[in-house]
């Protein structure tokens, strides 16, 4: 499955002799990357894990006081965080999905012939080229019930879309899928492109319903670069901060990185928020393990 | 070839004795982006004219100010001389030796009369009642309100509201007539709102606003001397403080559960809201006709008081505090001592500071200069202040956890809400052992 | 029957269009507008119903470059005339400049964070790319034990919140000195990239034919040779496409250039949203900010446009 090694050069030949060995060149390729990472990742890593079991405050000089557990304790028994969480993961789906579904259907959309689809393709990825805190400074303005455009364009009068605790949420992940959906158009566009034709006559051949080529055809060829996708916005939407937390302040839209993010700038509870940030860590490493496994199920087939 | 390296020598020699003289002559302030760094900058360059030393504002936006001024504290850097940080950052500051100590500095100069008395103990003083000084009051700055003339002074409005609620209608001396001018002024169906108040809660936003209700409620947060909360913090007071604080909030204009100081000047400018609760620091902009097209109409009135009579605001505003990791700690302590002249606090009065120098304060020239002028004065003898200790932030979080529900989705009671807070207060300084001192 | 077939997907293909028409307006409404504000008188901005036809100014521009202040005093008559266009323009704002002590005009952050956002992505877009390109060929071409799990390591290295190891990135920077370096944040940036670019670089290289090198090195070419005259031409596509993903975000990145930067090295992000100075937030120059912002990478990514389609196209599905 994995790719195989190559046929070796022949030792003896004159290239051989010529160039570096396949072992040096392998090494000089890879041990840099991973050296590097491991230095600007790791150590971090370590030293946040190092805290987290301390009280240590980074705003003073105090020295740290090793505390065991304590920290995870109070964190798994703190009833705010674990609504946190609730609404991490509600956000994460409502999100994923809707940028999953926009993504895709608009590639599908384009995988025709239409008319200037190199412009229209670029034009649309627009969105994700700005910074996460103009869209939601931009975005914050749109909402707005008095003077934002949507209310407006929408005819939807004085509707409060970021301060109704039910609404909340999902207008961040609107914005959010406003935001992402062009990445996944992007990367599905590619899989599309890259289903070969001669399926699609064959299954037309065989008077294969759409319901069918659909299910048969084109999804199974384009998942395992969609799974690619959905891992990167899993990731980053389990992450998602600036966004949310210019947006809206409810309780109800709380993501668990704006209370990690006030435990550690604001409280600079050094030590408790390290001890967090390992249990989120541990929590998307679990998600994307089964993703990982699931897509490389996906690739051998 | 050698005379060639000696003189390169020598140049360099000269050039560094040059870039580091050049260095003592530099000083650096650190503070936030907004139009009182701007003053300041203009100030300070009176000091470069007068003693050659080059004093620059540093600045970075409101919204990292904290998270930049500790992060830069805690490397020890010596990039920032000094820095303009708030009130609520004295205990965290001070503990951790991040500030010089400024006791002396301040009993040779007497600043604790020279300063407004509201200010020093603020703004300067840490722990409460020590006696001892971190900061030098500089920017000074409360909580106040602003609120729509024209809408006011329309006799038709005028006559109404005499007929609706028995008296005249004028900027609110009260809690309870600010509510029914709030509720007379509340018309969605004509896009016109009551009141705009502080509700954000990702900092201090919500908190400042429910505290110049309780404070003039005659309520306190706590005992900031023996951390005593249960039942000052929860008392009939704070909860009848709540209560009108979540009342208000019926009045204010739709989508109104995220805002601070810029939603809230906005309901000025916009025409959405009858009164706007503000800083001071923020009213320039209101007067501002290219920013505010109602300027001309925009007038201004200090907090109003509570049923039992007491008057008090939320205390904003900074004071100057010189770093200890700085390198120019002598520079700095001589521009502090320029800066506390009376001369220069009338000078960074004119420019647009908030000066809290008391006799600046108390001259006519200073109350009428601006239409809000005579407001600031007025308040900033009566401000108040939330806790300074190092655990300031996680008890503002816990605040604002346990009010925004109440005051913007009425869940549960002010009583409630107020009950949970006093036990999660308690927990909080049991944690950092604060009981046995 | 196929005429039938036909009709019927002439229609389909003309309803495709309509929708993604209908969606790119969509899409292109918030852009637009963000746009259309930059060049908005300031009591334009957030009119409703919204100001469609106005006479664009240049003014945001102008005070986007320029460290302001409210005026407190209106200039006089004679200060007025003296002034050069672009002070007028502030002063008209109700504003005037912020000037240091020797009297000369001071910039605002914008121009000089805007070019350290150029030096600090396109390097660290570079280096990123470079590097992932060389650690896919390895991972791709050669044996390594445990390669499913050095990999997945890599992958890791993007899952913590940055918001946790920016104290202790912060700490170690202090003690290499690379607080406040183009250097340090491009090294940042780098190491957010590799991972993405690794992996990307790694479905591209897997799916160029081992036989083209191998041809290559019965001729006689060394392995080197062979990689960088027949493999990396022919990942130039999958190498454009990653490049446009890893400038996107060094581009883009806020949190850590917040904390990791003073003075010297600071990048636009942070910068743009904070034009709330006095209190009043000046949408026109947000809005500036926030276009001229947009400008190179939509010019990087509208070149690389083709690249950008094959590129994704290339590395997607393994035969």
């Amino acid at each position: 499955m994995a790719t195989l090694a190559m046929t070796t050069l022949d030792p003896q030949s004159r290239a051989a002799r010529r160039g570096w060995s396949d072992l040096t060149i392998r090494n000089a390729f890879i041990i840099p990357t991973i050296v590097f990472l491991i230095v600007f990742n790791i150590f971090p890593l370590l030293y946040s894990l190092g805290y987290s079991f301390t009280d240590f405050r980074a705003s003073t000089n105090a020295p740290a006081n090793f505390v065991g557990l304590a920290n995870y304790r109070a964190l798994l028994n703190d009833p705010f965080i674990w609504s946190n969480f609730a609404i991490t993961a509600k956000y994460v789906i409502v999100s994923v999905t809707g940028q999953v579904v926009v993504g895709f259907g608009v590639a599908m959309l384009l995988n025709r012939t239409i008319p200037f689809k190199g412009l229209i393709t670029t034009l649309l990825l627009l969105p994700m080229m700005l910074s996460m805190a103009v869209v939601g400074l931009f975005w914050k303005l749109l909402y707005d019930p008095s003077f934002g455009i949507i209310n407006y364009a929408l005819g939807l009068g004085r509707f409060e879309w970021l301060s109704d605790p039910d609404m909340a949420l999902y207008a961040v992940a609107i914005t959010d899928i406003w935001m992402w959906s062009p990445f996944v158009m992007l990367l599905s566009l590619a899989g599309l492109s890259a289903v070969p034709k001669h399926l699609y006559e064959a299954a037309a051949i065989d008077r294969a319903g759409t319901f069918y080529t659909f299910f048969r055809i084109t999804l199974p060829l384009v998942a395992p670069i969609l799974m690619i996708a959905i891992i990167f916005r899993t990731m980053e939407a389990f992450k998602t901060f600036d966004l949310a937390f210019i947006l809206t302040s409810q309780p109800s839209a709380e993501l668990i990185s704006i209370r990690l993010y006030k435990m550690a700038f604001q409280e600079w509870q050094t030590g408790m928020s390290s001890a967090l940030a390992y249990i989120m860590l541990i929590m998307v490493v679990g998600i994307t393990n089964i993703y990982v496994k699931y897509l490389n199920k996906v690739k051998e087939r | 070839m050698r005379i060639r390296v000696a003189g390169l020598v020598a140049g360099l020699a000269a050039s560094l004795a040059y870039s580091t003289s050049a260095f003592a002559q530099e000083l650096t302030i650190f503070w936030a982006e907004w139009d009182p760094a701007n003053y300041l900058q203009e100030l300070v360059n009176e000091y470069e004219a007068e003693t050659g030393v080059k004093v620059t504002v540093e600045t970075t936006p409101w919204q990292d100010f904290q998270t930049k001024a500790f992060t830069e504290f805690n490397a020890q850097g010596s990039a920032y001389d000094m820095v303009v940080g708030d009130s609520q950052w004295l205990g965290a500051a001070s503990e951790a030796g991040h500030y010089v100590d400024l006791t002396e500095f301040f009993n040779k100069h007497n600043l604790g009369e020279v300063m407004a008395p509201a200010t020093v103990k603020y703004y300067a003083e840490y722990p409460s009642g020590s006696g001892k000084f971190w900061a030098i009051p500089a920017e000074g700055d409360a909580v106040g309100w602003s609120y729509r003339k024209d809408w006011f002074e329309d006799p038709k409005e005028m006559e109404a509201f005499k007929a609706k609620y028995g008296y005249d209608l004028a900027p609110p001396k009260t809690w309870a007539e600010m509510r029914d001018i709030a509720e007379f002024f509340h018309r969605p169906d004509q896009n016109r709102y009551g009141i705009a108040i502080y509700t954000d809660n990702s900092y201090d936003g919500l908190v400042m606003g429910v505290e110049n209700a309780i404070f003039s409620y005659g309520g306190e947060l706590g005992d900031y001397a023996t951390y005593e909360v249960d039942g000052i913090i929860n008392s009939e007071e704070n909860v009848k403080a709540l209560e009108m604080y979540r009342e208000l909030y019926g009045f204010t204009p739709p989508g109104w559960a995220k805002t601070f100081f810029v939603e809230n000047n906005q309901a000025i400018t916009e025409n959405l809201a009858a009164m706007s609760m503000n800083y001071f620091a923020f009213f320039p902009a209101l007067v501002n006709e290219a920013s505010n097209p109602n300027a001309k109409s925009t007038g201004f009135f200090a907090n109003p008081a509570g049923p039992g009579g007491a008057q008090f605001a939320a205390l904003g505003g900074q004071g100057i505090s010189v770093i200890s990791y700085s390198e120019n700690q002598e520079e700095a302590m001589k521009f502090l001592e320029w800066f506390i002249k009376d001369e220069t606090q009338k000078r960074w009065a004119e420019l647009g500071g908030y000066t809290a120098s008391a006799k600046v304060l108390e001259s006519p020239e200073f109350q009428n200069a601006t239409p809000y002028n005579k407001a600031f004065y007025e308040t900033m003898f009566k401000v108040k202040d939330f806790w300074a200790t190092p655990e300031y932030a996680e008890l503002l979080i816990q605040m604002n956890q346990r009010s925004y529900p109440y005051v913007t989705a009425g869940e549960g009671s002010a009583k409630e809400a107020l009950d949970a807070l006093a036990a999660d207060w308690k927990a909080t300084f049991e944690k950092y052992d604060r009981y046995k001192q | 029957m196929a005429a039938v077939k036909t009709t019927s997907e002439v229609t389909l293909n003309r309803l495709a269009v309509v929708a993604v028409l209908i969606i790119t307006i969509i899409f292109l409404a918030p852009i637009y507008w963000i746009t259309a504000t930059a060049f908005k008188p300031r009591n334009l901005a957030t009119t409703i119903p919204p100001t469609v036809v106005f006479e664009p100014e240049i003014s945001p521009f102008v005070k986007l470059f320029l460290r302001r202040s409210q005026l407190r005093e209106q200039p006089t008559a004679e200060e007025y005339a003296e002034a050069p266009w672009w002070e007028r323009l502030v002063f008209d704002g109700g504003e005037k400049i912020v000037r240091d002590g020797k009297g000369n005009v001071q910039l605002s952050g914008y121009p000089s964070r805007f070019m350290n956002s150029l030096i600090v992505a396109i390097s660290s877009t570079v280096l990123a790319v470079g590097m992932g390109t060389l650690t896919a060929y390895g991972f791709s071409r050669f044996k390594v034990a445990g390669e499913q799990d050095w990999l997945f390591f890599i992958l890791s290295t993007r899952m913590l919140p940055p918001v946790v190891v920016a104290i202790p990135m912060f700490l170690m920077y202090r003690w290499f000195g690379l607080n406040d370096t183009h250097l340090g944040l491009i090294i940042l940036y780098t190491a957010f990239n590799l991972s993405f670019s690794v992996w990307l670089m790694k479905g591209f290289i897997d799916e160029i034919p081992k036989e083209y090198e191998e041809a290559a090195l019965v001729d006689g070419y060394t392995r080197m040779e062979a990689f960088f005259k027949i493999v990396l031409p022919e990942a130039a596509t999958g190498i454009a496409a990653t490049a446009v993903f890893c400038f996107l975000i060094a581009w883009n990145e806020y949190a850590f250039a917040l904390i990791m930067t003073r003075r010297d090295a600071q990048t636009a992000p942070p910068f743009i949203p904070s034009q709330v100075g006095s209190g009043l937030p000046d949408w026109t120059v947000i809005a500036a900010g926030t276009f001229l912002f947009l400008i190179p990478v939509a010019i990087f990514t509208f070149l690389l446009r083709n690249h950008l389609l094959r590129g994704m196209s290339f590395g997607a599905i393994r035969k």
